[in-house]
């Protein structure tokens, strides 16, 4: 009996040794912004709390290859006429506090949008070109003419006031919000973390407001695609500098980090299979008055815009960190167009023809300017201030141009650029959603900078509403040079944002797509339901 | 005594009174508002809406007297930047880091910076001198970012001993308190060391030795007493600039402290916190020189004001 007693007890031991300990999976990241008031994407975008977009589960999404995905809409069909779009919900979809998920949630989220103040409330006009949008903003029209109506707990159909072929992919940012906590709550049911529900493959665990900082847990009851597949995720904004960041991922406290120029090196010979790299969908370029003096000239602008050596610029100050820019799409991008890109030439014979054109030969008689950028964080505060250097540089070499530089907190450089105070500003755009109509809106009848040529938001509108996308395509690249022989613009470089990720990351967001790019939290819903921790 | 601290009072509120005037027309001078300078501004309707909801939509003075009449009642109002929690509330709850941080730096930094200095004039032009005179120069010259950088590398990334930020665990508070002390510690270790060898050259230390009291009673009793001035007048407003955060340092070890309210205030122009900070560190400056004041009266009765002799 002794015996018997002792092989089970050995037994059991030897079973409690066996049993692998299941660890929690927690991934550290760093993060964007160090504020955010609400944890509501769709009542604030730009101070919203860190990735309040991850709570929540949106109709559609794009993977890393930028396909787009159903998420929370398991399908769509647009109407005969191309106006009305109808989005059937999938079944089973519920909130974390068990009620269900429902067509008047999305209806909701938008009608509060149009009424109660969201700061990118522009983006369903612009890019969404929902019916009554502008007249509801605008306090012209009540929100039930809204185009937007819940049919019935699992529809909902969207009419827009003219054909949008690529709404899908617009309506990849639009979120739900939970009329029955918002009822009960107000806005404040996503300030407090006691009452902040989600619908999407994470819920809120942790927010340390002081710098940002998100914890955020697998949500069980999430039960669409693309679940998470780490136990816990948490996200700290101050890490999001490389130079806090990369510091605490070489100590393992984080496990990826983005890196600045300094870093590349070093990081390359230490972790060369760790690297990861991304061209950002966005643009950086010069925007004129194009009203006021010298710029209202086009042969000023374009001389400027030969005498960029982008080449040069993205080999020297901006080395790893930026790619040349000819076109406002990057390459990758949908609708990207080579030849346009091509024509972007440094040529200073061209550039000094212009300015002596111009009636400035070699810059004599040119006032002196001032270029203005905003001071902002992320990718930008590595690639604007060195970039504005370099064109100061630039311009007084080949133009004999006096060009000083004044660096401004957002909110100033925004308030000159809409009232005019300066005639000349460093400009950049990240992308919202995936077509080309989002870069050639940003011209389009004013649009960010006032512009208006005829012929181009002609051509702009014409391929907006076109259904077949090469005819939609040919519009776009006669438009864009309209804009490029008007040197409305001058385009500089698009960012590339380069990262090292831990040995200890896997799953598919880890590895780069096939263009050899890894998005990393640009395509947030992508990538954090896609990693896996050892 | 207690007319001058009565008239003193009264001129910190008249002191209160003026920041508050110039603070409150400042920061509403600054272009832009809470709704603008986004990429895409907010439509005229919905921004007006806004603006009532948070009475800006109201003359300056008018808003002046509405905060004013809230901070008499200790109510700051709500910050934009941190719906859902009052002005009061967040300070509480972001000042704790700050406190913990700058408070045990102050509290180890000083100490240290004292002994350093006193070591130094008492064994002047000895490797000890210039061992501490060194390390002075090296923390109030070399960035505190440097310094923090510094020791992350080498007690994060190196040693592998502690970890390289954040919050929350004790041994998270090591790093950055090390690399908060720094600054004490150099400040006092010059203050000190100056301020003795002065006193130390005064005709009243020989009287003293030539009395044949021990070197150990003239310096801690006597000399110390009579260089205590100078590391008063720097000891208080010294602890308020670190008890109000360092941006810097809570950057760089992700501490979730007040530092980084001090900027993002302004640049969101979040009105309510910007206002209920400047005045809390007008209020504490005022009251630090104060006591700082008062101290130095018992410390010299040379100076105490109004007395008689």
């Amino acid at each position: 009996m002794k015996r018997l007693l002792r092989i089970l007890g050995a037994a059991v031991v030897a079973a409690g040794l066996s049993t692998p300990v299941l660890a929690e999976s927690t991934i550290v990241a760093p993060g964007q912004s160090t504020t955010g008031t609400y944890m509501d994407y769709m009542k604030t975008v730009y101070a919203r709390a860190t990735f309040a977009e991850l709570l929540q589960v949106p109709l559609t999404s794009f993977d890393k290859d930028f396909k787009l995905t159903a998420l929370a809409a398991e399908s769509w069909k647009q109407s005969e006429d191309g106006l009305t779009w109808t989005f059937k919900l999938r079944d089973g979809l519920v909130w974390s506090d068990g009620q269900p998920l429902t067509a008047t949630d999305y209806v909701f989220a938008l009608q509060r949008a149009a009424t109660n103040g969201y700061d990118f409330a522009w983006y369903w006009d612009f890019a969404g070109g929902i019916k009554n949008w502008k007249e509801v903003t605008e306090g012209k029209a009540d929100v039930s003419t809204l185009g937007i109506k819940a049919v019935d707990d699992k529809t909902i159909e969207v009419t827009t006031v003219a054909p949008k072929p690529y709404l899908p992919s617009v309506v990849s940012l639009w979120y739900p919000v939970p009329k029955h906590s918002w009822d009960k709550l107000g806005d404040d049911w996503a300030s407090n973390i006691d009452t902040v529900i989600s619908s999407g493959p994470f819920t809120l665990a942790d927010w340390e407001k002081s710098n940002n900082t998100v914890t955020l847990q697998k949500n069980a009851k999430y039960t669409g695609p693309w679940q998470a597949q780490v136990d816990k995720l948490e996200v700290s904004p101050p890490l999001g500098a490389p130079e806090v960041g990369l510091p605490a991922f070489l100590a393992g406290d984080a496990d990826y980090s983005y890196l600045n120029t300094g870093q590349v090196p070093v990081v390359k010979q230490r972790y060369p299979d760790g690297l990861r790299k991304n061209a950002v969908f966005a643009v950086s370029y010069i925007s004129f008055d194009l009203n006021s003096k010298p710029f209202d000239n086009v042969d000023v602008r374009k001389a400027l815009y030969y005498a960029v050596d982008r080449n040069e610029l993205t080999n020297t100050v901006l080395k790893d960190i930026a790619i040349p820019a000819g076109s406002l799409l990057a390459p990758g991008y949908p609708g990207y167009n080579a030849d346009i890109a091509a024509e972007a030439k440094f040529d200073p014979e061209k550039a000094k023809a212009f300015m002596a054109k111009a009636g400035y030969p070699n810059g004599e008689g040119f006032p002196d300017v001032e270029i203005w950028y905003r001071d902002e964080g992320g990718y930008n505060s590595a690639i604007v201030p060195p970039m504005a250097q370099y064109l100061q540089a630039a311009f007084k070499k080949t133009l004999g141009i006096n060009m000083s530089i004044r660096s401004m907190q957002t909110k100033d450089w925004m308030d000159g650029l809409l009232k005019k105070k300066n005639n000349l500003f460093i400009a950049p755009y990240e992308y919202d959603y995936l077509d080309p109509s989002n870069f050639y809106g940003l011209f389009y009848n004013g649009g960010r900078h006032d512009h208006h040529v005829a012929k181009y938001d002609e051509l702009v509108a014409a391929a907006d509403s076109n259904s077949n996308w090469d005819e939609r395509l040919k519009l776009y690249a006669q438009a864009e040079q309209v804009l490029i022989d008007n040197a409305s613009i001058v385009p500089l470089v698009h960012p590339v944002t380069i990262a090292v990720i831990s040995d200890q990351l896997k799953g598919d967001a880890s590895q780069p797509n096939a263009q050899g790019f890894t998005p990393l939290d640009r395509l947030g819903h992508y990538f954090f339901t896609h990693l896996q921790k050892q | 005594m207690i007319l001058y601290i009565l008239r003193r009072l009264v001129s910190i509120a008249v002191t209160f009174f003026v920041v508050s005037v110039l603070v409150f027309l400042m920061m509403h001078s600054v272009p832009g508002g809470p709704f603008d300078g986004n990429d895409m501004p907010l439509s005229a309707a919905v921004r007006a809406k806004l603006m009532a909801q948070l009475g800006l939509d109201q003359p300056l003075h008018v808003q002046y007297f509405n905060y004013m009449a809230g901070v008499l009642r200790l109510d700051f109002g709500v910050p934009y930047q941190s719906p859902g929690e009052t002005v009061i509330g967040l300070l509480s709850r972001a000042w704790l880091p700050s406190l913990v941080l700058g408070g045990l730096g102050v509290l180890i930094g000083a100490p240290i910076g004292i002994l350093l200095g006193m070591a130094a004039a008492l064994k002047r032009n000895s490797w000890m001198d210039y061992l501490a005179s060194g390390l002075a120069t090296l923390g109030l010259t070399v960035p505190v970012f440097v310094i923090s950088m510094g020791l992350i590398l080498i007690f994060a990334v190196w040693l592998n001993w502690l970890p390289a930020s954040g919050w929350g665990k004790p041994e998270r508070w090591i790093l950055p308190i090390i690399a908060f002390a720094a600054i004490p510690l150099a400040t006092y270790a010059r203050y000190t060391r100056s301020a003795m060898l002065d006193t130390l050259n005064k005709p009243f230390v020989t009287v003293l030795r030539a009395k044949g009291l021990s070197e150990r009673r003239i310096i801690f009793q006597h000399v110390l007493r009579n260089s205590a001035i100078p590391m008063v007048t720097v000891f208080l407003p010294m602890f308020i600039g670190t008890a109000t955060g360092s941006i810097f340092v809570e950057a760089m070890f992700r501490v979730p402290g007040l530092g980084s309210y001090f900027v993002s205030s302004i640049q969101s122009r979040d009105y309510p916190l910007e206002m209920a900070l400047v005045l809390m560190v007008t209020l504490m400056f005022c009251f630090a020189y104060l006591i700082s004041d008062i101290l130095y009266a018992l410390l010299n009765p040379r100076i105490r004001t109004g007395g008689r002799r």
